[in-house]
């Protein structure tokens, strides 16, 4: 430790207790009279423990003599266990954070899928992406709202239906995306009611073409549900059939049968339809080709017990029909040869 | 403009203050300068310090003052992304996607290196630029820019700062995934 002597008073003392101003050293007493006295490091005594290395300077950290065991303390302090501990539950937390994120990130991800495909206008193949992230996040207004644009524009009103009632009981902010689902909803609504008015109508003699043209405008109201255009086909077919204008009928039929080939349905109405001409003109070409078309209804059928029953009960009006060259309808049929059928539904 | 009082802050979102200082004393730990004081948190102003030894070697300053602002922003990025699509895309009502939000948005807020850290390595940046150290020639606009935003955190420039980190991050991160 280095020893100072009080340029004023001339007192002796430890060198780190005395100031210094202007190049002259002052005890403490002396120093305070005056103004702004600097502190005078000895660099002998370590700043933090005041350790004496007698007549030895401490190395300088930070222009402060410190001893070695000081220094050591300065270069390796050790972190907190408590801040070890934090940083430890934040690394977990950061863990937990992406694997619990693991769901909505999928979610997330088919959404921003699903929309930039109903950008692209390629809404059948948003539908199933958007559908995914309608059932992690039904109450997502973003998502429901392009999962039903995306529905309605590949003519599946029923899945946007369902999607908008399960959002908050239907609600949603008047947003230009909701305004524009609504107007197509809007659209699919009207079209569907007068589809089901179409086909009450249908089902009424003398009303086949008052039904045909409720369905046709359906189906051009609410040109994105295939299905639509199907049944105005349809119509279209029982109100030949009932004018009895096999040719339109065998027509509409073929037609039916060439774009939906997988149906049993169709081939067995083209048999029908075939049927009809053979009895109104004894051509066994016909009836050939009617007896043709049923076999591929049967072999369509087959692995659908529902389809097989549905077939059956066809094929057998067909066959009576080919066998007395008479054309009778089915509630006709009915009430001559089911009559145990007609009564128990009465 | 609202006023709350600094340590209220503070409080509210201490896990941000705990990693940033946390920042400067590991940085200091990892380029061996002595460290005389450190505070992790307090209830007061500053709500935490770490009193380092100076330097010359810049990048030992760089690291030590900026290391809190690249750690707590990317810490911020990553528990904002896992929480963004719950709280803002999908309206989930998940209590931990809101407090994955909450801790992210705090971490981030903490990110701006202090006045101090700034004006030590602007003082040695323009001399090491000049010298060719291009960390120090790309220093310097970043530091300007977050001198700018310290002073506007009277206006909540830290909180927008974390929003945006929490916010613009991940709906960036997701369209380009997409």
């Amino acid at each position: 430790m280095r020893q100072g002597t009080c340029s004023q008073c001339g007192l002796k003392g430890p060198l780190r207790t005395y100031f210094q101003d202007s190049g002259k050293v002052h005890c403490e007493a002396c120093a305070s009279k005056i103004p702004r006295p600097a502190a005078i490091i000895d660099p002998t005594v370590c700043a933090r423990c005041h350790a004496d290395n007698g007549n030895s300077e401490f190395s300088l950290v930070g222009k402060l003599p410190f001893c070695a065991e000081c220094q050591k303390q300065f270069y390796e302090r050790p972190y907190p266990q408590w801040l070890k501990l934090s940083l430890a539950g934040l690394l977990m937390l950061l863990v937990v954070a992406l694997v619990h994120g693991r769901k909505y990130f999928h979610a997330g991800r088919e959404m921003y899928v699903g929309e930039k495909l109903v950008r692209q206008g390629r809404y059948g193949e948003a539908a199933p992406h958007l559908r995914q992230t309608v059932q992690i996040a039904p109450n997502s207004d973003k998502a429901v709202l392009l999962y039903a644009k995306a529905s309605l524009l590949s003519g599946d009103p029923d899945s946007a239906d369902a999607a908008l009632h399960g959002h908050d009981e239907g609600r949603f902010e008047d947003s230009p995306e909701f305004q524009d689902v609504n107007r197509i909803f809007g659209r699919a609504a009207n079209a569907a009611k007068e589809a089901n008015q179409a086909i009450e109508l249908a089902a009424q003699t003398g009303k086949e073409q008052e039904a045909a043209r409720l369905m046709h405008h359906a189906a051009a109201t609410y040109s994105e549900m295939p299905r639509l255009a199907e049944m105005a086909l349809e119509i279209d077919e029982g109100e030949a059939f009932a004018r009895k204008d096999y040719d339109k009928f065998l027509a509409i039929t073929e037609k039916l049968e060439a774009e939906y080939p997988e149906s049993p349905l169709y081939p067995a109405e083209v048999a029908s339809a075939l049927a009809c001409k053979y009895a109104v003109t004894g051509d066994l070409a016909w009836r050939q080709k009617a007896e043709g078309m049923l076999e591929k209804s049967r072999q369509l059928s087959q692995g659908s017990p529902e389809a097989t029953k549905s077939y059956e009960e066809y094929a057998e009006r067909i066959r009576y029909r080919l066998d007395s060259r008479e054309i009778i309808d089915k509630p006709e049929y009915d009430r001559r040869f089911r009559p145990a059928k007609v009564e128990a539904k009465n | 403009m609202f006023f709350i009082p600094g340590p209220v802050i503070a409080l509210l979102t201490f896990p941000g203050v705990i990693v940033h200082e946390t920042g400067h004393f590991f940085f200091c730990r990892l380029f061996r300068l002595a460290v005389f004081d450190v505070c992790f948190f307090r209830f007061g102003n500053p709500a935490g310090y770490v009193i380092h030894e100076r330097t010359d070697n810049f990048k030992a300053l760089f690291f030590v003052s900026m290391g809190p602002f690249f750690v707590n922003t990317l810490l911020c990025m990553v528990f904002c992304t896992a929480a963004f699509l719950p709280v803002w895309e999908l309206k989930t009502q998940d209590p931990l996607a809101y407090f994955f939000y909450w801790l992210g948005l705090s971490i981030g807020m903490h990110a701006f290196p202090s006045k101090e850290d700034l004006s030590n390595i602007w003082e040695l940046a323009p001399a090491n630029a000049k010298h060719g150290n291009v960390l120090a020639a790309l220093s310097l606009p970043l530091i300007a820019i977050l001198y700018v935003l310290n002073y506007a955190r009277f206006f909540w420039a830290d909180l927008g700062y974390g929003i945006a980190v929490g916010i613009l991050g991940p709906i960036a991160l997701f369209r380009a995934l997409a």
